[in-house]
């Protein structure tokens, strides 16, 4: 069939998603809107799960259906103090399909957090913020764009938490907004200045909702466009560096016989024959139409399938309306923040502001610290990168879990008491030793193996099992008064009124 | 021409597609069956089993609401409750059951009030289980029988009284409200209002109770409170029956309430909320505090004009009676102070001056913090203390001369 003119209208519509011939397939993501954000062909190892696990597709769709059920909630939610909590009943109750409007947010918003992280744990240790030494690329900015966004995604789900205007709503955000405080010097400025007040009133909840409705998804949804973009520019994902190498290894090809032209002032000689061999061939890579449209379908529609089983397992919780008079104990920030508020345990200075400071900018500051262009795309970049990540595991797992012990058995104020500083106890505290072994953990690798790749490997995956362990503990061994329970001890029974 | 796409990625393809619509449909089912819709169901047949031929458009169909914009409360309880209204379902069981009351209705018609404010419950819940409020998050649960008979499993007690005092607090006796009425009784027989303040106006010895049933469970100190029930109504009827037992060394006298007189107060206790909110049309008829008998009104002229209007101006009558005075103490904790001179000699081995000027035990505390007298007031004391002294020893020789005779 030839390429133009499509006989029927619905054939002019549709033939982008079915093209018949590879040259179809290459004008369809040039003519066709929707696909112009794919590249002609993609290669089989960018199309592979094992890459990418295509968990930044997944968190995009997690974005749309946030998007999608937060505008139509819009409609019903009443962003006051009196009325708040009564359109989020109304919601539940009463209009149709409300409930399962909220639990979607609410179960995706989750979801979202979750898939984000993951998602820079997976960039990370496939090494894809790396530039390439075959082709510069400027993949490390677009790491750096993406630590932006993960803090854009906390943005969004802490401001999000608020609009209920519950109980967890209310006291989850004066932790959390508490935990800024301790900044030192302009700590009560950032408070109030978050507040819109001195305490979270009618000024806290229009302010967090204009940024959760309008400012924090639109900058998110520019910053998403420009990460792909970047993607485009930077050649597609980072393991195409590895086929580059392959097509590099190969023998050259014969030049084909043409035409000869001269251009003059360009190239010299009279022939153009290119003597590198094409990256991407018939044998390494499927034309993206239909081949990669499929694949992302697929995994929009299982997100969507599991979105939606999730939101009709979950009820999403609503306590009672918003009472400063009463502090639900122990009161929680949300459960990404769990960890923080662990460590905020020992010292609000080092656990809320120093520590995630130096999280973030240690995150963004990672490719600039590796600078070893080895094993792009590659997870863990090789086995020795794979034995430290396995240690940096073990070795993470290790130190938090001794720091958190410590602190249970030996509480810093207690062994010190006779200091009054407040001042010691912020930079003398088990959050502080679990930063410092982490950088030991850092400068021994790197010191042992000479290489800077190795010590981040063995550094970030502590992080990462330190992450989920903190957040653990804050989240399910965490008990009233803050106080510590195994997970086989009850907490405290309750009392109500009747 | 282009490779075919892989069988296996079609399948998988198929598969997504196909739990995709199962959830889908899923969702339409819960959507599309909800609990009311069985009810309503039901309903139409109970009509035609009761009453034959009924208009059908007579009754409503879909979610049934009464918003009552003074009270501030969205009531979807009709939605499944439909027979409320109807005479002659008495015999029915919930939710088509007509209300036990219907005269009810003349006084607090159901658009003016809605049900909530009289039962509790969650009015914009359209699940019985939710509705009726028995879930972790809801603070005012259905006061019904449930409820009821987790206090007394044989005669449920009829907590709803408890909603209905809500409106009705100012009145000294409401028609219907047994454990209400029984409750205000003892509160002017046991004078509780001398040390509480209740509907703004009382003593201030012991805690405000205008408001005590908005407070909320963590306000308690559950520690003392031995029991299965970790409830403030439960709090509240074992720190009536013993004080002591659930607040440690609390000065609240020891009254020896019976089970159920502590239960109408822990009623009456529990239905003090806030009402400022309520307009007045919601409190016909009633004044802004709580009247006393022409009786109590006497007696409590002559304890203030009286020779011992010291002791009532001073609060002391609140434990000590003096008998001289005929001050009359509604507690009765300490002993009457007409006999201080000889009381105090044989327990503290001191005159009553110098009692009052160097106190020990409960007195000491008393004195420093709750009643603080200035010198000259403590002078006046022992010398009204001692005026009270002969008159009663005069009385007791008069009598004994009378009696020898």
């Amino acid at each position: 069939m030839s390429l133009l003119p499509k006989s029927s209208f619905l054939d002019r519509l549709t033939w982008p998603w079915k093209p018949e011939s590879s040259r179809e397939a290459g004008s369809a993501v040039v003519s066709s809107f929707l696909l112009h954000w794919f590249s002609h062909r993609t290669s089989l190892r960018s199309l592979s799960f094992k890459s990418s696990m295509y968990l930044g597709t997944i968190a995009l769709n997690l974005f749309i259906i946030l998007t999608v059920t937060g505008v139509i909630l819009m409609f019903f939610y009443v962003p006051s103090v009196e009325r708040a909590y009564w359109s989020i009943k109304d919601i539940d109750f009463a209009i149709s399909f409300g409930w399962l409007l909220r639990r979607l947010h609410r179960v995706t918003a989750h979801l979202m957090v979750a898939v984000v992280f993951v998602h820079m744990f997976r960039v990370f240790l496939t090494g894809a913020y790396k530039a390439g030494d075959m082709v510069r690329s400027a993949r490390h900015w677009n790491w750096v764009m993406g630590v932006g966004m993960l803090v854009l995604t906390l943005l969004l789900s802490f401001t999000g938490y608020l609009l209920p205007w519950d109980q967890l709503a209310y006291w989850a955000i004066t932790v959390g907004t508490n935990i800024a405080a301790a900044v030192p010097m302009i700590g009560e400025q950032i408070r109030q200045f978050l507040l819109g007040g001195t305490e979270i009133g009618q000024p806290t909840l229009i302010r967090f909702y204009v940024l959760h409705v309008f400012f924090l998804p639109v900058i998110l949804f520019a910053l998403c466009a420009w990460h792909m973009w970047r993607i485009r520019k930077d050649g597609g994902l980072a393991v195409i560096d590895q086929v580059r190498r392959d097509a590099a290894n190969r023998p050259a090809a014969i030049p084909k016989k043409s035409k000869t032209y001269s251009i003059l002032g360009i190239a010299k000689g009279t022939s153009i024959a290119v003597s590198d061999p094409t990256t991407l061939n018939d044998d390494n890579s499927v034309p993206s139409s239909p081949f990669l449209t499929v694949r992302i379908l697929l995994v929009s529609l299982t997100t969507l399938a599991v979105s939606i089983i999730l939101a009709i397992v979950f009820q999403a919780p609503l306590e009672a309306a918003a009472n400063p008079e009463v502090t639900p104990n122990p009161a929680k920030a949300p459960w990404y923040f769990l960890g923080l508020q662990e460590l905020v345990g020992y010292s609000a200075l080092m656990g809320g502001v120093l520590i995630p400071g130096i999280a973030v900018l240690g995150l963004a500051m990672i490719p600039f610290v590796d600078r070893e262009q080895k094993g792009l795309g590659l997870w863990f970049t090789d086995s020795k990168g794979r034995t430290f990540g396995m240690l940096g595991f073990a070795v993470g797992i290790i130190i938090t879990a001794f720091c958190v012990t410590l602190s249970l058995l030996f509480p810093t104020r207690e062994l010190f008491s006779g200091i009054e500083s407040q001042f010691f106890f912020d930079f003398v505290n088990p959050a502080t030793l679990l930063l410092v072994l982490f950088a030991v953990l850092f400068f021994v690798v790197a010191k042992i193996t000479k290489s800077k790749r190795y010590a981040s490997i063995a550094t970030f995956c502590a992080f990462i099992v330190g992450f989920l362990l903190l957040t653990y503990i804050g989240t399910a061994l965490r008990g009233p008064n803050w106080d510590f329970y195994w997970p086989w001890q009850a907490w405290p029974h309750h009392p109500i009124t009747y | 021409m282009r490779k075919p796409i892989p069988k296996k990625e079609l399948f998988l393809l198929l598969i997504a597609a196909a739990i995709t619509v199962v959830a889908i449909g899923a969702v339409y089912v819960r959507e599309g069956v909800p609990e009311w819709k069985y009810y309503q169901q039901e309903f139409r047949f109970i009509l035609a089993e009761n009453f034959g031929d009924i208009d059908a458009t007579s009754i409503s169909y879909g979610i049934q609401q009464i918003w009552v914009d003074e009270l501030d409360r969205v009531d979807r309880c009709i939605t499944c409750h439909q027979g409320i209204t109807w005479p002659g379902l008495e015999d029915m069981e919930q939710p088509w059951a007509t209300h036990p009351d219907l005269e009810l209705f003349a006084d607090h018609p159901l658009e003016e009030y809605g049900c909530t404010i009289c039962h509790g419950g969650q009015g914009y819940a359209l699940t019985a289980h939710e509705a009726h409020g028995f879930i972790t998050h809801w603070e005012e649960p259905l006061l019904s029988s449930i409820i009821g008979s987790e206090y007394d499993a044989r005669d449920p007690v009829p907590m709803h009284e408890i909603q209905c005092n809500y409106c009705h607090r100012y009145e000294r006796s409401t028609p219907g409200l047994d454990f209400i009425n029984r409750g205000k009784n003892l509160l002017h027989q046991k004078g509780c209002k001398v040390c509480h303040i209740v509907n703004e106006d009382g003593g201030i010895l012991g805690p405000d109770l205008s408001h005590e049933g908005d407070k909320h469970p963590e306000g308690y100190d559950f520690s003392n409170l031995v029991s299965e029930q970790l409830t403030v109504f439960n709090w509240h009827i074992k720190h009536f029956k013993s004080p002591e037992t659930i607040v440690p060394g609390t000065i609240m006298p020891d009254m020896n309430f019976q089970t159920r007189d502590a239960i109408a107060l822990s009623m009456l206790v529990m239905s003090w909320k806030e009402n400022a909110d309520l307009p007045r049309a919601y409190l016909p008829g009633v004044k802004l505090f709580d009247e006393m008998t022409a009786e109590e009104l006497e007696r409590e002229r002559k304890m203030r004009d009286g020779d011992g209007a010291f002791f009532f101006e001073h609060s002391c009558f609140i434990c000590h009676s003096v008998e001289a005075f005929d001050i009359e103490s509604p507690t009765n904790k300490g002993p009457d102070l007409s006999w201080a001179p000889d009381d105090v000699r044989t327990r503290f081995n001191k005159t009553v001056e110098e009692f009052l000027f160097d106190p020990t035990g409960t007195m000491k505390i008393i004195l420093d913090s709750q009643i603080p007298l200035t010198d000259e007031e403590k002078w006046e004391a022992v010398d009204k203390i001692n005026k009270a002294y002969d008159i009663v020893r005069n009385r007791s020789n008069q009598d004994q001369i009378s009696s020898s005779e």
